[in-house]
């Protein structure tokens, strides 16, 4: 064999042929070639042609004995590029499967296997399982981490978009006081400015005063009532508007409270503390009396 | 009565040779057959096969399928892979792998019938060998085999009938050289399932490929998907959308020698470009042996040279000293 033949660690292939595999191959599927071939090397095709003669069944026997197909291979594919040789196997296959189906077509006989006819086949069914969650599970995968890319991009995005809405909200402002002062500018042009009132028309925000609420105190109102004042006349007039209306109830709702918060209600203001209607002297005395 | 039970043995010692010396008659459906008769009848056969051969070829190949002991597991798989892709083959225990192999094994290939035998011999439990050979009067070929990835690996998706009849494709360039052809010869022999084997199925929904790529056979097992609704008529259409899935095993062969018989025999080819893997691991351990003493060797150069060349005296060395 090749012994005394010298080699070099260059001509090691740097990828072993193996697919997909884990590392822990690559050690046995190394494969080295000798550059040059031995010289000692025994070719006997004539050798060879006579036991392929010896071996070989009848030259014309019926295809469908063989079963085999030539392809011509287009290119010489190269080893280590493992896309492009699987690729090439393919589509050696799939050649070869057309070819055969055509002829099977011409004899008329069966190809495929019709789909309601079970046998046993070469994997088992669990077998089958596992390689059907093995593909949901890369499927899953997959998807989720799409989702999560997505989620990301959505986030920046809305972002954005967060961003441009508030600058155009900005713009709008500010083209709207605009368009006012001009406005104004337009009729103060145009004569009738000075001796109107609306000469002292002026929109407050144009100073840059935001909306404020006005600070008016309603009269007779307590400071945390919000019934709208409503309370102390008897608001009730919801749904009971049908039995008409109901003096004692009024009065029992304006004494006790209807509606609104109770508590301030029943505060005391400035009014009921001056009030001395309901004071009565005489009881105090004659109460002090009995105690004694 | 001892005297004639001695007496008795020696006639029946007497008796064995003739009884082995001439062949066994040939076994037929009918009873026995005359060697002669049987000789008659082959060169009749002959006779009728030069007339119409398609009438009386009957493909009766049944490989045995075996290995070494010692055999790691991937390859002990990718052994009951091809048991399962091969209905007409037999499989036997595992055969000791060194001392007179070729002998033991024809006998066990003819012990079971056999016209053929693949033979797995593992090698330090690392290195896989194919033999495929012929039986009984060759050729055989031994292989390396390489890239090995069995059916139960879960990327290989496909699935097809167990013994469903397949179709073999070979590149064209086996076609090229002698040892080639040859090649594509036994492997059609023995991947091909016989016709109407009483295992095998009457359906064809799987591929070989044999493709020769780098002085190497890419072996690649391929299902056949069609998406047809059940009826047996296919269109160009179906044609189009054929589609192939990957079945496994996957394996790829690295002829080493062809031998004119079985198991042996005049070398008929040897491959000029064989490195054995037991030559690449030795040269690897040579490129990684001697890292030391390469180092102690840098050392004492780096030392040589410093005596050799010492530094010129630096004439300002004690200009700041004072």
């Amino acid at each position: 064999m090749s012994k005394g033949a010298t080699m070099n660690g260059k001509e090691m292939e740097d990828d072993d042929p193996i697919v997909s595999e884990s590392e822990s191959e690559s050690e046995e599927d190394e494969d080295v070639k000798l550059n040059e071939p031995s010289k000692t090397a025994i070719n006997n095709k004539a050798g060879l042609l006579d036991k392929h003669g010896d071996i070989s069944w009848p030259e014309n026997i019926d295809w469908i004995h063989k079963l085999s197909i030539d392809i011509e291979q287009e290119q010489e594919v190269d080893v280590n590029d493992d896309l492009t040789r699987e690729l090439a196997f393919y589509t050696q296959a799939l050649e070869g499967a057309r070819e055969a189906l055509l002829k099977f077509q011409s004899m008329g006989l069966p190809f495929l296997r019709p789909s309601d006819y079970y046998a046993e086949m070469v994997k088992s069914d669990t077998h089958m399982e596992k390689v059907k969650g093995r593909l949901l599970a890369e499927k899953k995968r997959t998807e989720e981490a799409d989702e999560r890319r997505k989620s990301r991009e959505n986030k920046k995005l809305a972002k954005e978009i967060q961003v441009q809405k508030q600058r155009e909200r900005a713009k709008q402002k500010k083209d709207e006081i605009e368009s006012v002062k001009n406005w104004r500018k337009q009729r103060k042009q145009s004569g009738f400015a000075a001796d109107d009132k609306d000469a002292d028309f002026s929109l407050a925000f144009e100073e840059g005063k935001s909306f404020e609420r006005s600070n008016k105190k309603r009269p007779g109102v307590g400071p945390g009532d919000r019934s709208g004042g409503k309370a102390k006349f008897g608001g009730g007039g919801g749904g009971k508007g049908k039995k008409g209306f109901d003096k004692k109830r009024e009065r029992r709702d304006s004494k006790f409270g209807f509606g609104g918060r109770k508590g301030l209600k029943k505060q005391n203001t400035a009014e009921t503390t001056n009030d001395f209607r309901a004071f009565n002297k005489n009881k105090f005395s004659s109460n002090k009396k009995q105690k004694v | 009565m001892a005297k004639k039970r001695k007496h008795s043995e020696t006639a029946a010692a007497a008796v064995k040779p003739d009884d082995s010396a001439p062949e066994r008659p040939k076994r037929t459906l009918l009873g026995f057959k005359n060697k002669d008769e049987a000789k008659k009848e082959k060169e009749k056969e002959n006779e009728n096969e030069n007339e119409n051969p398609n009438v009386f070829f009957r493909n009766k190949e049944k490989v045995l399928v075996t290995c070494s002991r010692r055999i790691s597991y991937r390859y002990r798989h990718l052994m009951l892979n091809l048991v399962d892709l091969l209905p007409h083959c037999k499989k036997d225990n595992k055969v000791e792998a060194k001392g007179s192999k070729g002998t033991a094994l024809n006998e066990l290939v003819e012990l079971k019938n056999c016209s053929s035998c693949l033979f797995f011999e593992c090698r330090k439990g690392k290195d896989l060998y194919l033999w495929m050979s012929k039986c009984p009067n060759g050729p055989s070929v031994k292989f390396l085999v390489n890239a090995v990835h069995t059916m139960e690996e879960l990327k290989l998706t496909g699935n097809h009938l167990k013994g469903s009849r397949p179709i073999l494709t070979f590149s064209s360039n086996f076609d090229q050289k002698p040892h080639w052809k040859l090649l594509k010869e036994m492997i059609t022999q023995i991947f091909g399932i016989p016709k109407d084997h009483r295992k095998s199925k009457p359906y064809h929904d799987h591929v070989f490929v044999f493709s020769i790529a780098d002085d190497h056979i890419w072996f690649r097992n391929y299902q056949i998907s069609c998406p047809h609704s059940g009826a047996q008529k296919l269109d160009r259409g179906d044609l189009e959308k054929m589609t192939l899935i990957e079945v496994g095993p996957r394996f790829c062969l690295n002829p080493i020698k062809v031998f004119g018989g079985s198991f042996g025999g005049p070398t008929l080819y040897e491959n000029p470009f064989y490195v054995s893997p037991n030559q690449i691991r030795s040269l690897e351990k040579r490129k990684q042996a001697g890292k030391y003493a390469k180092k102690v060797k840098a050392k004492t150069r780096r030392k040589m040279h410093e005596l050799e060349n010492p530094l010129e005296v630096d004439e300002f060395a004690d200009m700041w000293k004072e």
